[in-house]
């Protein structure tokens, strides 16, 4: 089932490309920092340099390599995303399933909660949470991103499960002589998964992106380096008006590279399962 | 026959796919007489709908034209609509000559403005007074059981039956020669259905439309209104016979098949039980050499693995595609 | 005009959104209260040492600051403290810029929020909704797959990102636009033509790294929405009816721009967050510029507040985008559906 589920998808080209894009950042977030061993927070006397055999991507201010922090930086920022996305992803399941499952007052009550938190201009209240807090780890940035982005997939996952147990469908199901567990295994799963799947990547977007604007008002991670804490230091050292463009420039096209691939595999996928898109 | 509206002549459609191609409509030759109305009827993928498609020359690639003529008699003489282009036929005979009801002609119409509204812009679309165009709609509407008032609303404030009738009415506002419907009743519980139907049948009892297609799976439906039957199968026509003659004695065994297999008040039918066929229709990328009906056939023979059979007059009006009413069998 | 069920949907939209403010303004009075760690002593040592030379100024912040979270209160009485003094119009007295008072700081930038952020999401959601719509009744061909190919990777640039290229190129390597700010330092706010001119200069960068970042997403859905919208029954009824392309694409596009206002109303929370950061970036004196220094000053009453007015106008803003979406939409207008 699941061989001719894919299939389609990997002879689609978007999917490929974005695919291919978002394995060679994974690949240089992951092994990059193994490979080139520098240590992005070391300061040095060249400070400021524009690329150069020594420093591919120049340095910062304080003479930081660039590469180094790129590399440490997209691994941040890849981390943050993915457990922002894991965080959407189980709140909206767990929002979702209950409500289906429960019907009725908790439906109701949940469904309201989900609409209101949709309506909350949710990159106001993150700036507020980070700002009340002193010490902001990654994982707690990822908390606070994903606290936030689940109400569209809770009510998808809510409409999937309605749909799914409504009686007249498991009805005509079994008139047509499904188990219920094939029932579930043949037309639940793959159409949830699907779909849980195209929500964590785009997850893993707002992830991306909500930690790049959190760090750029100053209230990204207290540690480390990621993309967003890169384009901070570059705004405060003023580094697009003095033309460092080596320093901000490689951190935001990490960004868009990574979000974009994302972005494109779920469409990709949006062409392939969706019927109202396909071609054939 | 000089009382022909349409000519079908060998046509071939084909969906043209990347590597391959499926033959929604293969070799396919019939005519629509004037006054009459035609039942199209098929298990669902035999290439019905697509027939529908070609003979309104609504072809959209992948879907292409291969092969044969396709003509309609305007003002006396036959055009051959199927070497214009889909646009231009679009501008001369859409509306004009032949109109459609599409298949959920529950949402056929545009959900945001009036009807009136609407009613108004087809005018536009064919350069007619728009005064006029709309007292012709008001007495369509009258027409079909369809209080004038329901003109001035939005089509979401109509129920399902009445959105339906106002769909007929506007279809055949332009008085279209030909009237297209694509499993029209589907949708619609059986009052509705039986309503539909009446409508349809005074529309061609007054002369606004001459004659009606009647495309559907629901053989029922076609025996209360069709004057003949024609049973498509993998893009082939089996059997075109008038209504009371297929119903009595069907000739091909698919036919046969077909009749046995569906719940019917018809008590002709009744009396010979039910049954179904067994196996399930080919794929029309690779059809089955010979008849394609051979491999779920219960008189198949030698002949019908080899060869096609042809659609061959055997009684007078009565044509059937089967080796079984051939003198080829041997 | 306004029928019955039309003001049935106004009032339970206002309705929800009252509610729904009110709970975000209660997250907002909650946070400093339930975060461990008491931020307010912290902002208040942050404090002592920035402005040593005033130990008295201070001390008279702190007094103030304590009596205006009413700490030592019981917390139904600091709530309700909280929102008697915010329906008043009183949001606390400034820490950074003491005895100052929050709204007074707020009101003067916020204009120069909403003169970035009003025209930039309009424009770019006409812009990006008019070339969505262009492709997706293109389906397939090379205007298609390059609008959308654009969209994808356009839409996923920060608002600030761009700003900092643009900043780069135009400002610095061409040195034909002003590098940041919202009127050249030194040239006072008039009603002018200079000063007009001298703005406008300075909008230009801002409102397009906006506007071209906050496109793509929108092109995105309406191609989506009009490929489903031409799929539907309506269009291919029209055609065989003979009616022009020309009309049915206007139905479509007219079905297709419906559901795009609602998204407009949902996206202005993620909008005004961008524009914010994009204020950072070009030193631009908006509420955004304004929240950034009272980040790093920790001034908490100042922030409460910038929230405050900030939730509120996205409100404002969120029902005046449904009450005209109401006045289009006829199954609204009429009370077919939500």
């Amino acid at each position: 089932m699941f061989k001719t589920m894919f299939k389609p998808l990997f002879q689609n080209k978007k999917f490929i490309i974005g695919l291919i894009i978002f394995l060679i950042f994974l690949a240089l977030g992951i092994i990059g920092p193994l490979v080139y061993k520098v240590d992005p927070t070391e300061m040095t006397w060249d400070f400021e340099q524009p690329p150069s055999k020594i420093h591919p991507l120049g340095t910062d201010t304080y003479g930081r390599d660039i590469l180094a922090q790129l590399l440490q930086g997209i691994r941040s920022s890849l981390y943050v995303g993915f457990l922002a996305s894991v965080i959407s992803l189980a709140i909206g399941t767990i929002i979702g399933t209950f409500s289906a499952v429960k019907r009725g007052i908790i439906d109701d009550l949940l469904m309201s909660f989900t609409n209101i938190i949709l309506t909350t201009p949710s990159v106001l209240i993150a700036i507020l949470i980070a700002s009340y807090l002193n010490v902001r780890s990654l994982e707690v940035i990822a908390l606070i991103l994903g606290l936030f982005q689940w109400p569209w997939f809770a009510r998808a996952i809510r409409a999937q499960l309605m749909s799914v147990l409504s009686r007249e469908y498991v009805y005509l199901s079994r008139m047509a002589g499904y188990s219920d567990f094939r029932l579930i295994i043949e037309d639940l799963i793959p159409t949830i998964a699907t779909y849980s799947f195209m929500s964590f990547v785009l997850f893993i977007n707002g992830g991306i992106m909500g930690e790049a604007g959190l760090s750029l008002i100053g209230l990204g991670p207290t540690q480390g380096i990621s993309l967003g804490i890169m384009l901070q230091w570059a705004v405060l050292m003023e580094a697009m008006r003095r033309g460092l463009w080596w320093w901000f420039v490689p951190p935001g096209v990490a960004i868009v590279a990574v979000t974009s691939a994302l972005l494109i595999i779920s469409t990709a996928m949006d062409e392939v399962f969706n019927p109202r898109l396909r071609e054939e | 026959m000089s009382n022909s509206l349409m000519k079908i002549e060998k046509v071939k459609a084909y969906y043209m796919l990347k590597d391959r191609y499926v033959k929604a409509v293969d070799n396919i030759s019939f005519e629509i007489n004037e006054n009459e109305v035609i039942g199209v009827v098929g298990e669902s993928g035999c290439g019905k709908s697509t027939l529908s498609n070609v003979l309104m020359m609504n072809i959209i690639k992948p879907l292409a034209l291969i092969d044969g003529k396709i003509l309609f008699k305007t003002n006396g003489s036959y055009k051959e609509i199927s070497s214009l282009s889909r646009e231009e036929v679009r501008k001369d005979f859409w509306g004009k000559k032949m109109a459609l009801i599409p298949q959920a002609a529950m949402n056929a119409l545009m959900p945001t403005i009036k009807i009136e509204k609407y009613v108004e812009h087809l005018a536009d679309a064919h350069n007619i007074p728009k005064d006029k165009f709309l007292k012709k709609a008001k007495e369509r509407f009258e027409k079909v059981d369809l209080d004038p008032k329901w003109l001035k609303r939005f089509p979401f404030e109509l129920s399902g039956g009445m959105k339906q009738r106002a769909v007929i009415a506007i279809a055949t506002l332009l008085d279209p020669d030909l009237l297209i419907a694509d499993e029209p009743t589907s949708a619609l519980d059986v009052v509705n259905q039986k309503m539909f139907l009446k409508i349809l049948m005074e529309m061609k009892k007054q002369g606004i439309v001459k004659s009606i297609i009647f495309v559907t799976h629901d053989i029922a439906t076609i025996r209360q209104i069709a004057d003949r039957m024609l049973v498509m199968y993998a893009g082939k026509i089996m059997e075109i016979s008038p209504i009371d003659k297929i119903v009595e004695k069907p000739l091909n065994p698919y036919t046969q098949g077909l009749l046995n297999s569906v719940l019917t008040p018809e008590p002709e039918i009744k009396k010979r039980g039910i049954t179904t066929i067994p196996g399930a229709p080919p794929n029309l990328i690779d059809p089955p050499k010979g008849c394609r009906f051979h491999p779920r056939c219960p008189h198949a023979m030698d002949i019908c693995k080899e060869k096609e059979p042809e659609l061959k007059e055997v009684e007078p009006g009565r044509k059937v595609a089967c080796f079984l009413y051939s003198e080829e069998r041997s | 005009m306004i029928s019955k069920q039309m003001w049935k949907y106004i009032f339970r939209k206002l309705i929800f959104l009252i509610i729904t403010y009110i709970i975000a303004t209660t997250i907002v009075f909650l946070l400093p209260r339930i975060i461990p760690g008491n931020p307010l002593s912290q902002m208040l040592a942050s404090l002592s040492q920035v402005a040593q030379a005033n130990p008295e100024a201070i001390r008279a912040a702190e007094k103030n600051l304590m009596e205006e979270f009413g700490f030592g209160k019981p917390w139904y009485v600091q709530y309700f403290e909280f929102v008697s003094n915010a329906l008043r119009g009183n949001l606390g007295t400034s820490v950074a810029y003491y005895p100052r008072k929050v709204l007074d700081l707020i009101i003067p930038v916020l204009p120069w929020t909403l003169l970035l952020l009003l025209p930039a999401t309009i424009v770019a959601w006409f812009l990006g909704n008019s070339l969505g719509a262009w492709a997706g009744f293109r389906r397939n061909t090379w205007i298609d797959k390059g609008v959308l190919t654009t969209s994808l990777i356009v839409s996923q640039i920060p608002y600030y990102w761009l700003g900092m290229i643009l900043i780069y190129f135009f400002g610095v390597r061409l040195g034909i636009l002003p590098v940041g700010g919202a009127y050249t330092q030194g040239n006072f706010p008039s009603f002018s033509w200079n000063f007009f001119v001298d703005v406008l200069k300075h909008y230009i960068l801002p409102f397009s790294s906006i506007v071209i970042s906050a496109m793509g997403g929108w092109a995105i859905g309406m191609r989506l929405m009009v490929i489903y919208e031409l799929g539907n029954d309506y269009v291919r009824f029209s055609e065989a009816l003979g009616m022009k392309d020309k009309r049915i694409y206007k139905y479509v596009f007219r079905n297709s721009m419906l559901p795009q206002i609602t998204g407009l109303a949902l996206s202005l929370g993620g909008a005004l967050g961008g524009a914010l950061i994009t204020e950072i970036v070009f030193n631009y004196p908006g509420t955004g510029f304004l929240l950034f220094k009272a980040l790093t000053t920790l001034d908490y009453p100042l922030i409460q507040g910038v929230f405050v007015i900030l939730i509120a106008s996205i409100y404002l803003a969120n029902f005046i985008v449904d009450f005209i979406y109401a006045l289009i939409d006829p199954r609204i207008r009429l009370g077919q559906e939500e």
